[in-house]
């Protein structure tokens, strides 16, 4: 393969921007405007930038070895790659990122309206986020995938105990206690790979073991990958971890949530191609993934019916739905990862319709449990659509894109031959729409306690014009995503081959 | 009413028998769709084993069948073991991880 | 006898630490003392970390003027373990100062350190 070799200009800037936007936020102590400027300025960059940029490499050490006429070897067989930090940026990156800078551009929107003073600090956590998750999903080393993971865990942390309430407080603290725990299995993991391989570069590690015996160390890497797996769950909220991870969850502010579950998407997707790449060839590894995946979609799905609270029920489900991506990826079909990729995609956007009703529940001052509400629909009739139609986007009914990525899982499951899986996927879909719209029932459409005839005199809730319109751009997508699925699938095809075609047998 | 009881009594009887504690009828539509998807699930779990045997994933569906009919209510242990509590999720992780490593180096 | 060297006697030490870290978060229920043991604990990865780079008789992996460039590679220890500590130093410290933040926001809160009393499940 020989590409001219660039380091991409644009790849720096989308982690450079927000770190800048964070570090002069912060310094704005009391000055809002100035924040909100700044900060709303530098998320439409990195959206624009995530939207034109080219694909290619960006390397921090280490280059390949470059040749005569300005391109550079890349051959298995011949060791021309030197020790290299890299990042890439091709398609699936390109509409992971552009999708999480849209998110990002509402949520700093959302941020800097709704909280009232000094939300620098604030602010400067949301743009870190970001940072840990497209850093994540660019890497090619485990170098920078490990420090991407224990940033994002920790800046989950900050986000979630700003909200400021004892309980958010107490799902950081556990969040970070595990984080340590998990952050200490990657750095192990890491270790064990570079003491096999000698490579912290991910395809040049596969690399080597693809022309290397590796003997009797073996044990080693399944060692390695199970560490590796222990940080794929904590990342992105699987099984054994999913309590505090739905803790954190449903203790943000929704529109912190919407960026927090963007995060854990991205992560489970980095580091789930790595842990297919990496491990997909060892026995039983595809099947561990597999059934943590499955564990994971039937044990969220089962929590978020028994809950009695929307924000409860958003934060299971977000969990039940990683569940749902990792089954895609778990397969380790071209078709399977494909749509893993894409429900990855449309659960990041049905999610936050979702998040950003709950957010104007809240905004309403009406609360968000299902025992003692009722009536929103006839207040407002706007906000009760945006949430019935993100519930059908949620629970895959077409025309909305839930439905076809599902679909896809659904075929994949039935083309490896097991129909249990795909039953499961239904099961999951089928529930995810019970448990949604009995809390949409219960808030929205149930007759409110107030008198009849004050009701009719009662006002009117008006969502904001921002809210409106970010809501709108969202079903919009979800929309367009469901009736024209190409205009993603063509982004996730190119990752998808990667995975499936660069195997390496042990 | 009282005398005759029938199939749906003893089922409704049954179900609304969890759900003393709360009384909230907002929780038992929610707590009887998760104990039957519960129920369906580990049924599926268990016919998954006719990848192995198909003798071996009847055997397991029918004692699967029995297991949750004898130890249901099965969502509240759900429920239970689900919680938050730090240090359970701490060792529920350990178990998970030894399972991970047990079962890879074992496929070795 | 078996020769023991510097390196195997790094990997036993960084085992202890690192399952004496794991115990102690465990099964330790003050949050105080949590923390201590994640300290171990990450003290344990980092000895495994410098100890994978160790070489037996090796040289510090600078290119000394005069050196010889063809026994550099085979004598000089690996430079990429070290080059993580680094990092997991700074991420251990950060990782402490948020635990300990939290932690002394929860005892303002709660009044207590016990991990059942203040970390115990919502919905219990």
């Amino acid at each position: 393969m020989n590409e001219p070799i660039t380091n991409l200009w644009s790849v720096p800037l989308l982690v450079m921007i927000p770190i800048l936007t964070a570090i002069v936020v912060n310094l704005l102590y009391n000055k809002a405007r100035a924040i909100r400027v700044i900060s709303i300025g530098a998320a439409i960059a990195v959206l624009a930038i995530s939207v034109v940029s080219p694909y290619g490499f960006h390397w921090f050490a280490g280059h390949p070895a470059v040749n005569a006429d300005g391109t550079y070897t890349f051959t298995a067989s011949v060791f021309s790659w030197k020790l290299s930090l890299e990042y890439y940026y091709g398609p699936l990156q390109q509409i992971l990122i552009a999708v999480t800078s849209l998110l990002l551009l509402f949520v700093v929107v959302i941020a800097t309206k709704s909280l009232s003073k000094n939300y620098g600090p604030y602010v400067a956590i949301v743009f870190l986020t970001y940072v840990s998750a497209a850093a994540v999903i660019m890497t090619n080393d485990f170098y920078n995938l490990w420090i991407a993971v224990e940033l994002g865990s920790l800046l989950v942390a900050g986000l979630v105990a700003s909200s400021g309430t004892g309980y958010a407080q107490k799902a950081a603290l556990k969040y970070t206690f595990f984080s340590a725990l998990a952050g200490s299995g990657l750095a192990i993991s890491l270790g064990l790979i570079l003491g096999i391989t000698g490579y912290a570069n991910i395809t040049d590690a596969i690399h080597f073991l693809m022309t290397n015996d590796l003997g009797g160390m073996h044990a080693v890497l399944y060692v390695a990958f199970a560490f590796l797996a222990l940080a794929w769950v904590y990342a992105g909220g699987l099984i054994p971890v999913h309590p505090l991870k739905s803790d954190v969850y449903r203790s943000a502010f929704p529109h912190a949530t919407v960026l927090l579950q963007a995060q854990s998407k991205l992560m489970l997707v980095a580091i789930g191609i790595v842990l297919l790449r990496m491990f997909g060839a060892l026995p039983f590894a595809r099947e561990v993934m597999l059934s943590i995946s499955v564990l994971t979609m039937i044990i969220g799905i089962v929590m978020a019916l028994i809950q009695t609270d929307f924000r409860w029920t958003l934060a299971y489900i977000i969990v039940s739905h990683s569940g749902l991506v990792t089954v895609g990826l778990s397969l380790g079909t071209y078709k399977g990862i494909v749509g893993g990729l894409f429900q990855a995609v449309n659960d990041i956007i049905y999610m936050s319709i979702l998040l950003l009703c709950c957010e104007m529940l809240l905004y309403f001052g009406k609360g968000t449990s299902i025992k003692f509400n009722g009536g929103i629909a006839k207040k407002s009739p706007w906000l009760a659509a945006f949430v019935i139609l993100g519930t059908f986007a949620a629970s895959g009914i077409p025309p909305f894109n839930g439905f076809q990525s599902e679909l896809i899982i659904i075929q994949a499951a039935l083309e490896q031959s097991l129909p249990e899986v795909a039953a499961v996927v239904l099961m999951v879909s089928i529930s995810t729409f019970i448990a949604l719209f009995r809390a949409v029932y219960s808030i929205f459409l149930k007759p409110g306690e107030d008198h009849p005839v004050r009701q009719s005199e009662a006002k009117r809730f008006e969502i904001p014009t921002t809210v409106f319109v970010f809501l709108s751009v969202l079903l919009a997508i979800s929309f367009v995503l469901g009736v024209y699925p190409q205009l993603a699938l063509g982004f996730l095809t190119e990752s998808a081959l990667k995975v499936v075609f660069v195997p390496w047998v042990p | 009413m009282g005398s005759i009881d029938s199939l749906y009594d003893r089922v409704k009887r049954y179900l609304t028998s969890f759900f003393a504690g709360e009384g909230s009828t907002d929780a038992i539509t929610g707590y009887s769709s998760g104990e039957l998807q519960m129920t369906v699930f580990f049924m599926v779990l268990a016919a998954m084993f006719r990848v192995f045997m198909i003798p071996l994933g009847i055997v397991l569906l029918l004692v699967a069948t029995i297991l949750i009919a004898y130890f249901a209510p099965i969502i509240r242990t759900v429920d239970r073991e689900n919680s938050s509590d730090l240090n359970r999720v701490l060792f529920w992780v350990i178990i998970y991880f030894s399972i991970i490593l047990a079962v890879t180096l074992w496929g070795r | 006898m078996i020769e023991v060297s510097l390196q195997l006697l790094g990997f036993i030490a960084a085992t202890i630490l690192v399952v004496v870290g794991i115990a102690g978060m465990l099964f330790l229920d003050n949050l105080i003392k949590k923390l201590i043991a994640f300290t171990l604990l990450s003290d344990g990865v980092n000895l495994a970390l410098v100890s994978l780079g160790y070489v037996q008789g090796g040289i510090v992996p600078i290119l000394e003027p005069g050196a010889s460039i063809s026994e550099f590679p085979n004598s000089a220890a690996l430079i990429f373990g070290p080059g993580i500590v680094l990092t997991n130093i700074v991420i251990g410290v950060s990782t402490t100062a948020i635990l300990a933040a939290l932690i002394v926001a929860l005892y303002k809160r709660c009044g207590s350190l016990k991990a059942s009393k203040v970390l115990k499940g919502e919905r219990e």
